[in-house]
Parts: structure tokens; C-alpha cells; sequence
């Protein structure tokens, strides 16, 4: 009663299984098996089902209804995607169940969700016993890797000879020096050898340098410690079998796909001889196809010097394009940089700071323009500037004199990290922009009062301001400042107003386009110029004039439409079409831009494919919208 | 209350059993019953559905009893039971008396003292009832969930009042399959269901066997009387 109990039970899995690949394909025997041993689980939406932390992976989980989304854990990355999403019939972690180790992705239900989960050695015991299923999970590893593979050519086709891939020989990957020891070496010195390299494993190699095994700090713990071996033993009684050696022409992708299907870290590379020339982890191959945000912070914030921080830089740019390259919106995007950069600017100011001492003074550093609303694209030049407070009157210049040699000292820098010196000399190394708190009021309600051009034309600089470094009270102040005046300032505000209208979207009244603003660049629009430029503008008279502190256009807008009560599709709409506007001129200078040149923003609007045609065709027309509203607002004719 | 269940339990035992019967019957008599203080987790939840000929319990023929469990939040496949009471267990021969006691016995030995859980206790516990009270004559009382009663309770949101079963598999989205469902079906939906409304459950600090069986006993008595 209790084998029909079974039997019935398993009948009703059967059922389901039949539908799916690859069970359709198994043997009504090995499909039997599956269905008499796989247990039923319900995991609500939320919760984890899997995880890195979980420990070495127990089940092969089979979904039967409901949605689960598997996010890689970490930096350490089998598969290009980082996020994907399984549906009913589809498994899970194989790679990770195969090789009896940790997932690396953490897979959640995001809906309500049952699944079959087969244990881990009638997992195995299938995989022996059912040639098709064998083929589909080791097809699986493949397949992903392959899936992977053809993403990263396709994302970088244009770039692949400008960096490794996975293409690659190992030749050039990893260590190239490892560490080697005798087979007959002592624990203990191999272990202090371990211990003072700061290294988790080593390779034992006799004397022709051929391999024959790894010792790991995992033996450390199961082969030495626990096992009670003496550290007076040959390391070849503890160590693994040198079990995965490939060949220097071997390509990275070969090395990844034999890490996944055996489940191991390492990879040892040989000479045509046989004898050891390098080792490659996974965290080796992982870089040639990720930057990770938290290796460039950690780099940035732990470097000692320029020289590492021009790395940094350029990892930015690298990572900012798989970004761009992954569809990651405009918005998101730019703000990225800008906190990369901020850290990146931030690093390169303390380097300074060692050998400029301002103990006991308060100062910040101030970034001014694009920076300055965190809405940097790649081409970015400095503009920044210096606020401090004097103590004693007396003293300001000597003090300005020497803020000004640290500054240039700092602009030189950030120079040389790929932030261009800024044509127009708005840098805190020119005397005009490193002023004290008071001599800032100054020139801000100097050009309140008297808008003329330039004063106009500063204000869209230097109003766009935001602390990056030091005491940010300064800042705070002057901004506080800043819109007290502004707000009582309606002449100011009107000619913002009117300065802002100069320049309308180029929306021809016969064509979509008008291709002929720009007399240099004849079929050509300058996003910057007549796209980006109105809403940045719009959005800085309308923060001015209610009082909103931010700088960023689009929280400017957000904040401001609030306000000003304005409906919320309406704003929506316009911050559509200015993300959309930045997104293609990111995209603009990245794929279009000559490698290590300034890239600009004109687009030949044909070139586009039709629909983007008209989802820039819809933000111009957002444009002139917002700067129809800013008309009627300040009564500019 | 268990004093007056245990001197039930072993008034009658009817003269026709079986020796091996009367033994089983005993043994099962003097297992102790699990606490039902431990969380969900620890619980070993019976979920049992039968067929029948008619619907009336006092009058009408029990045909199968199909029942699986529910424990450490999962459904495992080889803790489950089918019975078939029209053909013998040994064989497909028709169902004599004494095979007809051994197959009711199993049941009560799978189910040990654990609390059972169904869709309508008064159908299918009336069923059971009956049957175990003339052939083994056991005074079948065990501690009831019923679904018909608590889901309404527990799942306000999707449906407020005692419905048919296909309701319930509709709102939830399982794959009931098409025609009739033979018990066996029906007590894996219902396990299914019940897997869900142990997260619910517990979410509303109804977090034991004792908790969720008082839960039902309300639900079943608030909508019977109110």
C-alpha cells in the first residue's frame, strides 16, 4: 500500500516531467527514479531558495510553477548575465550540483513557487544511469558558457582588440610566477612559505617543474589539520592531484568550461613539455570579462599613488560601457560615473593633502557644471573651484596662494587621469574660482544683480555647484545663499529665463529634424547643444526659483514639478526624454568616439534606426514643451 | 478527555479481527502521541482524501483511501499510502474481510497519531469514521485540519467563504489537469495547498500543529454558527 502510495505519488510528477526537457527524452526508467525520489517544496515569493551561503548544494532543483530569479553573489561570475529569470520546467544550480560546490548565483522565488528537488546523489546517480540526462546538464554548462561567450563578442566587437577575452591564451592570464614547492617539502615550510607569499594555494612540482599536485588552504583544514597529519610530512601526502593541467594555447573559454564541469578554482598551465608556467583562478578569468564596482572602489580607495589611479580611471570607462552596453538607463548611468569620479577626484585630492598641510582650516573642493549635477558622460573636462574661510583677514591671500598651488598640483593630477584641464580655465588652480565663503556671496549676487551676458552664462556653471571633498557646511552655505537671492530676484530669473529660450529643440516644421544648426557639421545635431542643454537649463531656473537644492536636472525637475504642483505623467514624460537624450549621446561618444579621444555629441539623426528616430523626435518635442511652460511662467516673448 | 478516549479505544475491539490485526491495533492504541507544540517545520502533517460511492457517510461504500504528508515544510514521495478497499492488498483479487481490516489497519499506521488534514472533515473523517468503527471498531477521533473551512479563514484575500476545492486550485494557479481526479490527485493538491498555508499560517504567528488546529476548529465553528 505504501509502494502504491509511492508509485501514485510519482505517477502525478510523471506527469509533469513528460512535458519538459529534457525529462521528455528519459527513459521511463530513469524518469521513474527522478519522480519517486524528488521531494515537493513551496517557497512564497521572497525567499531564497538557494544561496552562495547555503553551503555545497544538496538539491537539483526542478520548477514547477512560479518564477525564480537567479542573481550572481558577488564578483565571482560563470555566466555574462547578472541577473536571469526561470520559469516552470526549468532547473537549477547545475553547475554548481555537478561539482558538489556552493552556487555562485543566490536563486529567490519571486513568486510563489513549487519545485521538485532531486537530492544531490540521486542527482549524481541519474546522471550515471541516464545518458540524456547526462547530456542535458553537461550541454547546460556549455551552453551558457557558449551563451556567454557569443554576448561578450557581440558587446565588444568593436573594442576586442583593445583588451584580453576569452579568446584569449592562457599564455598571458594570471600568475605567471607561482609558487612552487617539492613534493617532498615539509608542511611547515611549505606552510610559512604560503603564509609569508600572503597566498592560498601552491603548486607542488618535482624538478622538471611538471606538476603533480595543488596544496589549498580547504587541505589545510581537511587533509592536515583534521586528518592529524604531522607538519614534519611531505606535502605530497596532503596535497589534491594535479588534476586539471592545460596547454599555454588553451584559451581562457577553455579553461573556464573545464573549471565549471569539474568544479575546481584553478587551472594549471603547461608548456608543450608538460612543466608549469602559470596558474589561472576563476577570479583571473572573471576580470578579463567583468570590472566589478567593488574592485574599482576598493582600488581607488587603497591607491597609493597617480600612477594607480590612472588604472582605476580607466576601469571606470570600461565598466561604465558593459553598463551601457547592458542597457542600464541614462539616469543610473551618469550618476555612476559621477561617483566613481567623485571618488576617483576624491583619491587624488588626499594624495595631495600629504603634501599640502590645511590642518585647521576649512575648505572644501567644489565641483561646478555637469559634475557638479552628477550627470557626467565620458568626455567630461574639470571644472571646479576652492571655498575656504579666513580666519584673519589679513592672511587671505598667503592662504589663497597656497590653496592655489595645491589646487594646480590636484588639476594636473586629474589631468592625467583622464580628466581634461578645462579650456576655459574654470579650475580651482585660477585665482578667480578659489575664493573664501564671503568673496563667493560676492560674486553670486554680483551677477543676481546685474545679469548680463556673462554673469548669465557663469550663473549656468557655477550655480550648478556641489561639495566633493572637505567641509561641506561651506557649501551648504553658499547654497542657502545662492537661493535666498535668487528667489528674490525676478529680474534674474526672467533673464535666465530668456537666455534659456535662445536655443529651441530642432524640430523642422516640413522634416523631423533640423540637421543644419551647426554650420561646421552640416547633417549633423548637437545633442548637447540643442537637446540635453534646455532641460539642464530649464530645470536650474525652476530649482532656483523654488528653492530646491539639488543640482541634478532630473531631481531638479522631480522637486521642482512638485512644487510647483505640476501632474506627475507630465514630468515623467519630460525626464523620459531628457534620460533618453543622455542615453544616446553616452552611447553616441562611446561607440562612435576614436579610442582615447574626446568624444563629441553630433548625431546624424538618419543613421538612427526609426524607432529611436522617434523616441528622439518625442523628447525634442518635450523640450520645447518645458521651455513653453517656462514662457508663460516668466513672460518672455 | 484522553482517559475517557482510551477507555473508547479499547471497549470493542470486534471479535472478527485478526490476530495480527488486534496486535497492530494495540500497538497503535499505545504509540504516543507527537507533540503538537513544535513548530510547522517539525510537524509530520497527514493529508488524506478518499473516494467514494455517494456522498453519505452512514450509508454509502468507502472505495479508496489515498493520503501523503507534509513535513519539514516538503512533500516526500515515499511517504505516502494508497488503498484500495475494493481489491485485497496482496493481490487484485476482490477484497476479503480480513484483508479488508489489514488495509484499514495500515492506514492507522501510517497516520500514527499525527493530526490529518482534508477538505471537508465532515465527508471524508464522517467516511473514515464510520469505517473504522465497524471494522476494527476504533472511535476515530483524530485532530482534524480542515481546508474547506480554515483557507477562507487564512486566505480572506482570495476567497471568503467555504467553496469547492476547484476554487481554491484556480486562485492558487496549480495545474489540477483536465476530467476527474482520482484521490490521489486530490491529496497532492491539497498538500500543495497546504505547504502555502503553512507560510500564511505562520506569517500570522499560528506557528504550531496546536495553534493551527485550534485555528480550524474556529474557522469551522465561527462559519458554522455565525
Amino acid at each position: 500500500m505504501r509502494q502504491e502510495g509511492r508509485r501514485r505519488v510519482a505517477g502525478n510528477t510523471l506527469t509533469f516531467l513528460k512535458k519538459h526537457a529534457p525529462f521528455d527524452k528519459m527513459s521511463a526508467d530513469a524518469l521513474q527514479r527522478f519522480a519517486e525520489q524528488a521531494q515537493i517544496a513551496f517557497y512564497p515569493a521572497g525567499s531564497e531558495i538557494v544561496g552562495a551561503a547555503s553551503g555545497n548544494v544538496r538539491f537539483f532543483y526542478l520548477i514547477e510553477s512560479g518564477k525564480v530569479q537567479a542573481r550572481q553573489a558577488g564578483e565571482v561570475t560563470v555566466t555574462e548575465y547578472s541577473i536571469l529569470s526561470l520559469g516552470a520546467g526549468e532547473s537549477f544550480p547545475i553547475g554548481a550540483v555537478t561539482a558538489g560546490r556552493p552556487s555562485t548565483n543566490n536563486y529567490v522565488a519571486v513568486e510563489d513557487t513549487f519545485c521538485y528537488q532531486l537530492p544531490a546523489e540521486d542527482f549524481m546517480a541519474l546522471m550515471v544511469s541516464s545518458p540524456e540526462f547526462n547530456l542535458f546538464c553537461t550541454q547546460y554548462i556549455a551552453s551558457l558558457l557558449d551563451q556567454s561567450r557569443r554576448q561578450l563578442q557581440l558587446q565588444f566587437a568593436q573594442k576586442a582588440s583593445e583588451q584580453q577575452t576569452l579568446n584569449s591564451p592562457l599564455a598571458g592570464i594570471g600568475s605567471r610566477s607561482p609558487v612552487i614547492v617539492g613534493p617532498e617539502t615539509p608542511l611547515r615550510a611549505a606552510l610559512e612559505i604560503m603564509s609569508q607569499a600572503g597566498i592560498g594555494s601552491l603548486v607542488v612540482a618535482g624538478e622538471d617543474r611538471k606538476p603533480v599536485g595543488v596544496f589549498t588552504r580547504s587541505d589545510l583544514l581537511d587533509r592536515v589539520v583534521l586528518a592529524d597529519r604531522p607538519l614534519t610530512a611531505p606535502i605530497s601526502e596532503a596535497m589534491s592531484a594535479a588534476r586539471l593541467c592545460l596547454d599555454e594555447n588553451a584559451t581562457a573559454y577553455d579553461a573556464m568550461l573545464a573549471m565549471a564541469s569539474q568544479g575546481v578554482r584553478h587551472v594549471l598551465v603547461t608548456d608543450a613539455e608538460g612543466r608549469l608556467t602559470g596558474v589561472v583562478s576563476e577570479r583571473d578569468l572573471f576580470s578579463l570579462q567583468r570590472v566589478g564596482l567593488r574592485q574599482i572602489r576598493q582600488s581607488i580607495d587603497s591607491a597609493h599613488d597617480v600612477e594607480a589611479l590612472l588604472q582605476s580611471a580607466a576601469d571606470v570607462r570600461q565598466l561604465a560601457f558593459n553598463m551601457l552596453a547592458q542597457g542600464i538607463g541614462a539616469e543610473q548611468l551618469t550618476q555612476f560615473i559621477s561617483a566613481l569620479n567623485d571618488a576617483l577626484t576624491r583619491r587624488v585630492i588626499q594624495l595631495n593633502l600629504e603634501k599640502h598641510n590645511f590642518d585647521g582650516i576649512e575648505w572644501a573642493w567644489l565641483a561646478f557644471g555637469s559634475e557638479g549635477r552628477d550627470e557626467q558622460t565620458f568626455s567630461t573636462d574639470q571644472d571646479n573651484g576652492i571655498v575656504f574661510a579666513c580666519p584673519d583677514g589679513a592672511a587671505v591671500d598667503a592662504l589663497r596662494q597656497r590653496f592655489l598651488t595645491f589646487a594646480l598640483d590636484v588639476n594636473k593630477d586629474l589631468d592625467r587621469c583622464g580628466f581634461p584641464l578645462c579650456k576655459g580655465n574654470i579650475m580651482a588652480s585660477n585665482p578667480q574660482w578659489c575664493l573664501t565663503l564671503g568673496e563667493w556671496k560676492t560674486q553670486f549676487s554680483k551677477w543676481i544683480r546685474m545679469p548680463e551676458p556673462t554673469a548669465l552664462l557663469n550663473a549656468t556653471i557655477f550655480f550648478d555647484f556641489r561639495p566633493l571633498y572637505g567641509k561641506h557646511e561651506l557649501a551648504d552655505n553658499m547654497r542657502r545663499f545662492l537661493l535666498e537671492q535668487a528667489a528674490a530676484s525676478p529680474i534674474f530669473l526672467q533673464s535666465m529665463a530668456r537666455n534659456a529660450l535662445d536655443v529651441a529643440p530642432p524640430l523642422g516644421k516640413l522634416r523631423d529634424f533640423l540637421t543644419d544648426l551647426e554650420p561646421d557639421h552640416p547633417g549633423k545635431i548637437d545633442l548637447k547643444k540643442y537637446g540635453s542643454r534646455i532641460f539642464v537649463d530649464v530645470a536650474r531656473i525652476y530649482a532656483l526659483a523654488t528653492g530646491v537644492h539639488n543640482t541634478n536636472s532630473v531631481q531638479r525637475l522631480r522637486l521642482a514639478s512638485q512644487r510647483l504642483a505640476a501632474r506627475g505623467e507630465e514630468i515623467n514624460a519630460v525626464l523620459d526624454g531628457l534620460n533618453f537624450i543622455q542615453l544616446l549621446r553616452l552611447q553616441h561618444q562611446y561607440l562612435e568616439g576614436e579610442p582615447g579621444s574626446q568624444g563629441d555629441n553630433l548625431i546624424d539623426p538618419d543613421k538612427l534606426n526609426e524607432l529611436d528616430r522617434r523616441i528622439l523626435k518625442e523628447s525634442f518635442r518635450q523640450a520645447r514643451k518645458i521651455q513653453s511652460r517656462l514662457k508663460l511662467d516668466y513672460q518672455v516673448n | 478527555m484522553f482517559g475517557l478516549k482510551g477507555l473508547l479505544f479499547k471497549s470493542d475491539a470486534p471479535a472478527h479481527l485478526p490476530d495480527d490485526v488486534r496486535a497492530a491495533l494495540d500497538a497503535w492504541r499505545n504509540t504516543p502521541a507527537p507533540t503538537l507544540d513544535d513548530f510547522h517545520f517539525h510537524t509530520r502533517y497527514v493529508i488524506v482524501d478518499i473516494a467514494s460511492r455517494g456522498m453519505n457517510p452512514e450509508s454509502d461504500q468507502l472505495l479508496e483511501i489515498a493520503a501523503s504528508t507534509v513535513q519539514r515544510s516538503t512533500i516526500l514521495p515515499a511517504d505516502a499510502l494508497f488503498i484500495d478497499l475494493e481489491t485485497s492488498a496482496d493481490n487484485d483479487a476482490p477484497a476479503d474481510e480480513a484483508s479488508l481490516d489489514r488495509q484499514l489497519m495500515a492506514f492507522l499506521q501510517f497516520a500514527g497519531k499525527a493530526p490529518l488534514v482534508t477538505y471537508h472533515v465532515s465527508y471524508v473523517g464522517g467516511f473514515l469514521q464510520r469505517a473504522f468503527r465497524e471494522r476494527l471498531g476504533v472511535d476515530f477521533q483524530p485532530q482534524w485540519i480542515d481546508l474547506a473551512w480554515l483557507l477562507p479563514a487564512m486566505f480572506s484575500d482570495k476567497g471568503s467563504s467555504v467553496m469547492p476545492l476547484d476554487h481554491w486550485i484556480g486562485v492558487f494557479g496549480l495545474d489540477a489537469g483536465s476530467g476527474r481526479r482520482s484521490a490521489m490527485e486530490n491529496t497532492l493538491l491539497l498538500a500543495r495547498i497546504f505547504q502555502m498555508l503553512l507560510v500564511r499560517a505562520s506569517a500570522k504567528e499560528i506557528d504550531t500543529a496546536a495553534r493551527l488546529i485550534d485555528e480550524s476548529r474556529a474557522s469551522t465553528f465561527l462559519r458554522r454558527t455565525h
